[in-house]
């Protein structure tokens, strides 16, 4: 699929990024991945269980968005073309890691207080957690720092909630993408 | 491009502000001149205007290990492309004041520059024409003495307006923002379309960043760039007395050199003591240029001073530069905060354009909401936000500092560990204007009003200029007390941090530092 910058703007935000289907790359944005139902290459399919339960009570809407799949993405991307904004929070790359881990702790925690893993949960259990390791390590949790958990997610699921052309749009504002100038100049 | 094979005049490391300038005024200058840039090339057409995209820009090489109660925020402060960490600035081009470079001699506190401001005026005025800055030197009465500004302030969109009514009600002054962005065309480029995405780069010629200024001049004078080009070491002579060129590994791991009669470095405040320190020999057992020991000390910071708020009229906060509309100058004088307990200068940069993601955008203003209070809180907010941010002056402190850590890279460098608390002083300068411009968000008639953690902006110091040789690295032109034909260039060079943002500086340090060299050139090189 040619990606002209046009149809890239149109797509700005996260926009397109190159995933592999039956070998073969395709450019479609990690909504569109998730429609169809594009196989994960990092996350197991326990990991974006609880990533998605995770999204819809940090942002409801960021699942259907493509959350699980752009953090997929990413974590098989170099560091010098990272798109997830963990990669400035002082977490030495890689960050798969810590994205397991914190999954895994998060499910560890909810195991320990609710005997259920936390996709298994009620809306009101899972809002009750998050509040809780959102706020400090809560007893029991064994991963990455919670709050910090807490924060990196929240801003995954803002990242493809708002961070698109449609978010932006969505809260009533233009989205302004530089246009392209009759000369660019230089050229 | 490849690097030569043959010796070259200079080698400049690092393609930022600094690199790009000098790179540009020695290739002009008839030097054959090559840039070695560890990031990859980044052209115009990859500025995309996102938040999410614009992470590329971030530092991306190797980890900085970062310690202390107030880290630099390294990876989000640093850039790791051609054109370094200026292709990601947000252009408030102020200058420091008279006083700021005699801050021991004034107040006894800080460190005296080896320049006063009679010494580097000229260069501010040269490099406003060259670069282009919109502002209005009449309105901006606190600005010290310099021509006028090339280009009218930059329009004022709602928030600025809503703003600036808060100041005048706290009897308070704005000014437009001195910005080096286009207000109108200038030289061929094209005016700015205020649209909010200086974070992300400026793809079309409107801010000053070196892809726009210094690195056309310099590639257009026969200057070579090699991207992807990671600096290891510089290399000396057999008695250690000059440099002779640099060591570098390629994109593949391939160790190369490149000898040059000038070495500059200008790979910003963290990588230039890192690898000086990395480069100690028999001759220079401490690392170059370090028999000071100061090599890697004053590592500096603005801590920023965040204010926001809700006001119940439109405020078009995505408009407009990230870097704001406006700027007040009214608590520069050192003292203005004393008996708060606090020393230095700042600066508030009012109406800052904001978008709905990311480190700096409107979610994360308020971090403890999350499920559909997030999402009330974003509609409103889109509409009604508003804020500004304080650049406060971070005094040197000698235990902020770089220095080498026990972990390497995978061509065998040690890493850079930097440590940076916060000074006392410093920190209730930051306290006393969160308070200052809480009352302006009230008058200005917020109907919510909140501030922001401590967070840094910009890195500065690490390689200090000075007069005296046991307390400093570098001569007033960056020229290394211990060894002449070694150069340092950049925010790195600065004794103080002042209370602006200072890529204005660093490029009126940089031309001067350019014309010293070429008309001195034959009694620096070896």
């Amino acid at each position: 699929m040619a990606q002209t910058r046009r149809s890239f703007l149109r797509n700005t935000g996260i926009g397109l990024l190159t995933f592999y289907v039956s070998g073969c790359e395709v450019e479609m944005t990690p909504q569109e991945a998730r429609e169809r139902k594009v196989a994960f290459g990092v996350l197991s399919g326990t990991e974006v269980t609880t990533l998605d339960a995770l999204g819809e009570i940090l942002l409801p809407g960021s699942s259907a968005a493509g959350l699980s799949h752009f953090i997929d993405h990413q974590l098989g991307a170099s560091i010098e073309d990272q798109l997830l904004m963990i990669k400035y929070l002082g977490v030495p790359a890689p960050f798969a890691p810590f994205y397991q881990g914190g999954l895994a702790a998060l499910n560890g925690f909810s195991r320990a207080h609710k005997s259920q893993t936390f996709a298994d949960l009620s809306q009101a259990d899972q809002t009750e957690l998050v509040g809780q390791f959102a706020q400090a390590n809560p007893d029991g949790w064994e991963g990455p720092p919670g709050p910090f958990f807490y924060f990196v997610l929240r801003n995954d699921a803002v990242d493809v909630v708002y961070g698109t052309q449609a978010g932006v749009e969505s809260l009533g504002i233009p989205y302004m993408a530089h246009i392209e100038p009759p000369s660019r100049w230089g050229e | 491009m490849n690097v030569p094979d043959e010796k070259v005049d200079a080698v400049v490391v690092g393609s930022g502000a600094a690199g790009s300038a000098i790179a540009a005024k020695l290739a002009v200058g008839g030097k054959k001149v090559v840039i070695l840039e560890a990031g990859p090339e980044r052209g115009n057409d990859d500025l995309v205007s996102s938040a999410i995209w614009a992470r590329r820009l971030k530092w991306g090489g190797d980890p900085v290990i970062e310690d202390g109660e107030n880290p630099v925020g390294h990876v989000f402060n640093a850039g790791y492309c051609v054109g370094g960490t200026a292709m990601h600035h947000f252009a408030v081009w102020p200058r420091l004041h008279a006083e700021d470079f005699q801050s021991r001699s004034l107040y006894d506190e800080g460190a005296d520059w080896p320049i006063t401001y009679d010494d580097i005026q000229p260069y501010y005025d040269e490099v406003q024409e060259e670069c282009g800055i919109a502002g209005d030197a009449e309105r901006e009465i606190w600005r010290p003495p310099g021509d006028p500004y090339p280009m009218p302030g930059v329009p004022l969109f709602a928030q600025g307006e809503i703003l600036a009514s808060g100041f005048e009600k706290q009897g308070m002054s704005t000014a437009p923002l001195p910005l080096a962005v286009t207000s109108t065309e200038y030289k061929g480029r094209t005016p700015c379309i205020w649209d909010g995405w200086c974070d992300a780069g400026c793809p079309i010629g409107a801010l000053a960043n070196p892809l726009t200024i210094h690195l056309p001049i310099a590639l257009k004078a026969g200057a070579i760039l090699a991207a992807n080009t990671t600096v290891t070491r510089v290399l000396t002579n057999a008695s250690g007395e000059y440099v002779t060129g640099v060591e570098y590994a390629t994109k593949t791991g391939e160790k190369k050199q490149v000898m040059a009669d000038l070495v500059v470095m200008a790979a910003f405040s963290i990588q230039i003591p890192r690898l000086l320190l990395a480069s100690s020999s028999d001759e220079h057992p401490h690392g170059l240029a370090n028999s000071s020991r100061t090599v890697g000390q004053y590592i500096m910071t603005h801590p920023a001073a965040l204010v926001y708020g809700i006001f119940e009229e439109q405020t078009q906060c995505y408009m407009g530069a990230v870097g704001g509309q406006l700027v007040n100058q009214d608590s520069y004088a050192k003292n203005t905060h004393a008996a708060s307990g606090a020393f230095g200068s700042y600066q508030w940069m009012i109406a800052n354009a904001v978008k709905p993601n990311d480190l700096i955008g409107i979610s994360n203003t308020r971090p403890d909401l999350f499920g559909n209070d997030l999402h009330d809180f974003m509609k409103n907010s889109a509409q009604h936000f508003a804020t500004m941010t304080g650049v406060i002056e971070d005094l040197p402190v000698a235990e902020n500092q770089v220095t080498l850590s026990d972990q390497a890279d995978a061509h065998g460098t040690p890493l850079a560990k930097v440590t940076h608390s916060t000074h006392a002083k410093s920190k209730a300068l930051w306290v006393a204007a969160l308070a200052e411009g809480r009352a302006v968000f009230e008058a200005a008639g917020a109907t919510e009003v909140w501030t922001g953690p401590q967070v840094a902006m910009h890195i500065i110091g690490g390689t200090i200029m000075g007069d005296d040789p046991q307390s400093s690295v570098t001569n007033s032109y960056g020229q290394c007390h211990d060894i002449a034909n070694l150069v340092i260039a950049g925010s790195g060079l600065f004794p103080t941090s002042a209370g602006v943002n200072p890529t204005f500086t660093i490029h009126a340090l940089t031309s001067r530092a350019g014309d010293h060299l070429l008309a001195n050139w034959n009694s620096i090189i070896p």
